[in-house]
């Protein structure tokens, strides 16, 4: 089959498009998947997650995949990043090191994760941030990171890519796996069918966690959730049919038409902030227990 | 109370990074022994750089479900920890006590969703 890769931003359509791909190739089997990008007239470079999970899925159904026609301007970016080197295409280097290269990772390799943040968030924006803000900002995309590996069961893995755009002081990181999404984790603890949507919101509250063992859950998402808001930056979280953006303290919830097979993060932080770290409000020791 | 024994976070993890609910189990089978015996806990976060919630759940908040507020409190206390660390430990600890006081046991019966429809 050939796919018409559409523009691909990091918004609502550029989701959806992704997930358009997933749900018309699910049934392709021992055949041929072309992606065809002559349609597409700018790639955010931190949407190769998403893309390369979807791509690995197809994959896994023992399919092979071509990818033809990409605008010049693209490809060096995809080339950059290192999504193509899988299709033929060699390394660029990153000259200006604003890539922060895709990377598939399984959910046990916690380790190499671990090891990719800390080269690659080097030189990104981070020296421009206070201490302060690197450190929350790391601790926001382990949190990202366990939760897919604690509730994804993700057999694909993890796709992890970033793009820093030093003009705009934004640092966009993304998380992708081919997992079964919030929906069906909500789904199985609250015995009801909810939808993708109220699975994301339900997701968000204080509190609520789908573990039902001898650890408690539930402040991950909503600690990321006021680190974004102080930081004025943006989350977006695309599950099965279901996306959600929060950003300058709206939020905007709502069906997808297709099905993403999985769950895709992305954070995007504005690296200028300096007054995260200073508004957090004084904790002490003895209060804790 | 026997002897203060010091829980030090960087060694037993191996790394200024606190960022799985695997090494958070490794610490939390280090304390709850300690508790039962009846010991005074330091837990030093010395050198630790990046701690996570899933980590503290497993290490911290996973307490509450075997031992009192008051066992924990009179056992535990922590030091070398970040305004933002200790915040963090804050809530999780918070959101562990509502969690076990809430908590129901799951039913297994209902093991699956019922299909793809949204």
């Amino acid at each position: 089959m050939i796919y018409y890769l559409p523009t691909i931003r990091s918004r609502h359509n550029g989701f959806e498009s992704i997930a358009n791909l997933a749900s018309e190739s699910k049934k392709l089997l021992f055949n041929k998947l072309e992606i065809d990008f002559s349609r597409c007239w700018f790639f955010d470079a931190n949407m190769a997650a998403p893309l390369a999970a979807v791509i690995a899925g197809v994959a896994d159904n023992l399919n092979s995949i071509e990818i033809v026609n990409i605008p010049p301007a693209i490809e060096r970016i995809l080339r950059k990043n290192r999504f193509l080197t899988n299709y033929g295409y060699t390394a660029l280097e990153d000259t200006n090191r604003t890539t922060i290269p895709i990377q598939r990772l399984q959910l046990s390799d916690g380790g190499r994760f671990e090891d990719y943040i800390q080269h690659n968030l080097k030189g990104k924006g981070i020296p421009d941030m206070s201490e302060g803000l690197g450190r929350i900002f790391k601790q926001s995309i382990f949190e990202v990171f366990q939760n897919v590996v604690i509730h994804s069961g993700s057999r694909l893995g993890v796709f992890v890519c970033g793009q820093f755009y030093p003009n705009l002081q934004r640092l966009d990181l993304t998380l992708a796996d081919g997992g079964v999404g919030i929906r069906t984790n909500v789904r199985n603890y609250l015995k009801r069918n909810v939808s993708s949507v109220e699975a994301i919101r339900w997701a968000l509250v204080q509190g609520h966690t789908t573990k039902t063992g001898s650890q408690p859950g539930g402040v991950g998402l909503t600690f990321l959730k006021e680190f974004i808001t102080s930081n004025e930056g943006k989350i977006q979280i695309v599950s099965r049919q279901g996306f959600y953006e929060f950003q300058s303290g709206k939020e905007d919830v709502f069906k997808i038409e297709s099905d993403y097979m999985g769950t895709v993060v992305n954070l995007e932080i504005n690296t200028a902030d300096t007054k995260t770290y200073r508004l957090m409000p004084e904790v002490s020791p003895e209060d804790i227990f | 109370m026997s002897k203060e024994v010091i829980v030090r976070i960087f060694d037993i993890v191996g790394g200024p990074l606190c960022v799985s609910a695997e090494d958070g189990q490794i610490i939390y089978e280090k304390i709850a022994p300690l508790i039962r015996q009846g010991h005074k806990i330091v837990v030093s976060f010395d050198r630790v750089e990046t701690i996570i919630s899933a980590f503290l759940n497993a290490a911290i908040g996973q307490l509450y479900g075997e031992f009192t507020e008051e066992q924990i409190r009179a056992s535990i206390s922590v030091r070398d920890m970040t305004n933002i660390d200790l915040s963090l430990l804050k809530r999780v600890v918070d959101n562990a006590k509502v969690y076990f006081k809430n908590k129901t046991s799951f039913d297994q019966a209902w093991k699956e969703e019922l299909g793809d429809e949204e």
